[in-house]
């Protein structure tokens, strides 16, 4: 099942809506850095949520999009991991060293403007 | 026959002693009773049954001469049931049957010596008495085929140092649930997740960090993150006396697992000593942010959320008893 990519201004929202395979993450990894460049897109927020579990090739793709993203002009956060995934991931030595992450959506958005130097921002 | 609430007790203790079957025939097997023994106690077990009055009698004659053994005797209706939970005892003893019911039996009585606080060497004495009152019986019996006694006797043995172990670790165990449930204690008083400010909390961390005592902490401050949206948190360890690489790697842990979820760590409290050693241990904390005491971590954190704290003037206002 693709992932829907919703464009918000200058923001592009993937929104994970149930568990991924290796396959829909890399068409994820490759249809945001498209759309980054189409729509010129300022900032793009990965929302997680809806996932039990991060292994190890979903963690390396977020960073891959991180890194990729970036390098198209654009800055991720990536946002909802849940209190037991996180702990998993530690667990496991995951710790996405590089990503920027966010409670959720508002916080993300919060980041997000804050770095584009726009009203609200309060992140530190 | 048997007291109903200690039958309940025993049987909770079996599993929480983890004597399942396996257990079981794995300690028959550390002290070597073999089907060859179960024979061999059939051939005395006229020697020891008939005579199980007198048995006990000695086991007690013996308790009764030692101060030691006085809670247990003093107490007529503990000593009642002990005497009959050591008739039963020795009667399983030679019975060839040693399962579950029988491991049980003896946790019993081991429980019933955990309550009167019976020291181990006191039991131990009193119960190698009885043994050697049946032994003398056993010899005298064998009088023409004394090789053929003593090996009947030793195989007796081997079931009686299977009951020492039995007995012996209830005794432990009994006496180190105390330690167990201070230790409970401990852990669940010492993992609050305080609210300090709107989207900003404190985790005053004290005493002893172990693995799973770092979970509980990591667990909670998780879940406090997401109930409380919190951005930023304060970890103050200035109760916790030495960090050693296992609890700087679970502090680590910690601070990684609440930055993934977006809230900021910021550790307090690190002693200059516990500074000292953790550079010596060459522990790699460059990734922590770190503030001097606590004071200065909140005042960090509040600059983070956008917070300016000013002193209302005309100085501090009256306290709240004062009248």
């Amino acid at each position: 099942m693709p992932v829907p990519i919703l464009k918000q201004g200058e923001v592009l929202i993937a929104s994970i809506q149930a568990a991924l395979t290796d396959k829909d993450l890399v068409e994820l990894r490759d249809e945001l850095a498209r759309q980054v460049g189409a729509y010129r897109s300022r900032g793009v927020i990965i929302d997680v949520a809806a996932l039990d579990v991060l292994d190890s090739f979903a963690t390396r793709t977020l960073r891959a999009i991180v890194y990729i993203a970036k390098l198209r002009g654009a800055s991720t956060v990536v946002v909802g991991i849940q209190p037991d995934v996180a702990f998993a991931m530690v667990q496991l030595g995951l710790n996405l060293e590089g990503v920027v992450t966010a409670l959720d959506l508002e916080e993300g958005l919060d980041h997000l403007a804050a770095l584009a130097g726009r009203s609200g921002g309060r992140a530190g | 026959m048997s007291d109903p609430v200690l039958t309940g007790a025993s049987q909770v203790l079996l599993r929480e002693m983890g004597l399942n079957d396996g257990a079981i025939e794995r300690r028959k097997r550390i002290v070597g009773i073999e089907p060859a023994d179960v024979t061999r106690i059939g051939t005395i077990r006229d020697v020891v049954v008939p005579n199980v009055e007198q048995y006990t009698e000695v086991f007690f004659n013996h308790l009764a001469a030692l101060d030691e053994a006085r809670p247990l005797l003093s107490s007529r209706a503990l000593a009642d049931h002990a005497r009959q939970l050591k008739k039963e005892h020795l009667i399983g003893l030679a019975s060839g049957d040693y399962g579950a019911k029988y491991v049980e039996q003896r946790l019993q009585l081991g429980l019933v010596y955990a309550k009167a606080g019976l020291d181990t060497r006191v039991f131990l004495g009193a119960f190698h008495h009885v043994l050697k009152s049946i032994g003398v019986n056993v010899m005298k019996r064998f009088e023409r085929a004394p090789l053929e006694g003593f090996e009947s006797f030793m195989s007796l043995k081997k079931v009686a140092f299977f009951d020492i172990g039995l007995i012996v670790d209830v005794l432990v165990f009994e006496r180190e649930r105390t330690i167990r449930q201070q230790q409970e204690a401990i852990r669940e008083l010492s993992t609050p997740v305080l609210q300090i400010r709107d989207r900003m909390l404190l985790l005053p961390i004290i005493g002893i960090i172990d693995t799973h005592r770092a979970r509980l902490i990591t667990e909670s401050l998780l879940n406090a993150i997401r109930a409380s949206r919190a951005r930023v948190v304060v970890m103050d360890v200035t109760g916790v006396a030495t960090i050693d690489s296992k609890v700087a790697n679970h502090i680590m842990q910690t601070v990684a697992a609440a930055r993934l979820m977006g809230a900021a760590v910021i550790v307090t409290g690190l002693s200059s000593e516990v500074a000292q050693s953790l550079v010596a241990l060459g522990i790699e904390l460059s990734k922590l942010t770190t503030v001097g005491d606590l004071q200065g971590g909140l005042e960090e954190a509040e600059r983070i959320l956008g917070y300016r704290v000013t002193q209302t003037t005309g100085g501090p206002a009256p306290a709240l008893g004062a009248s």
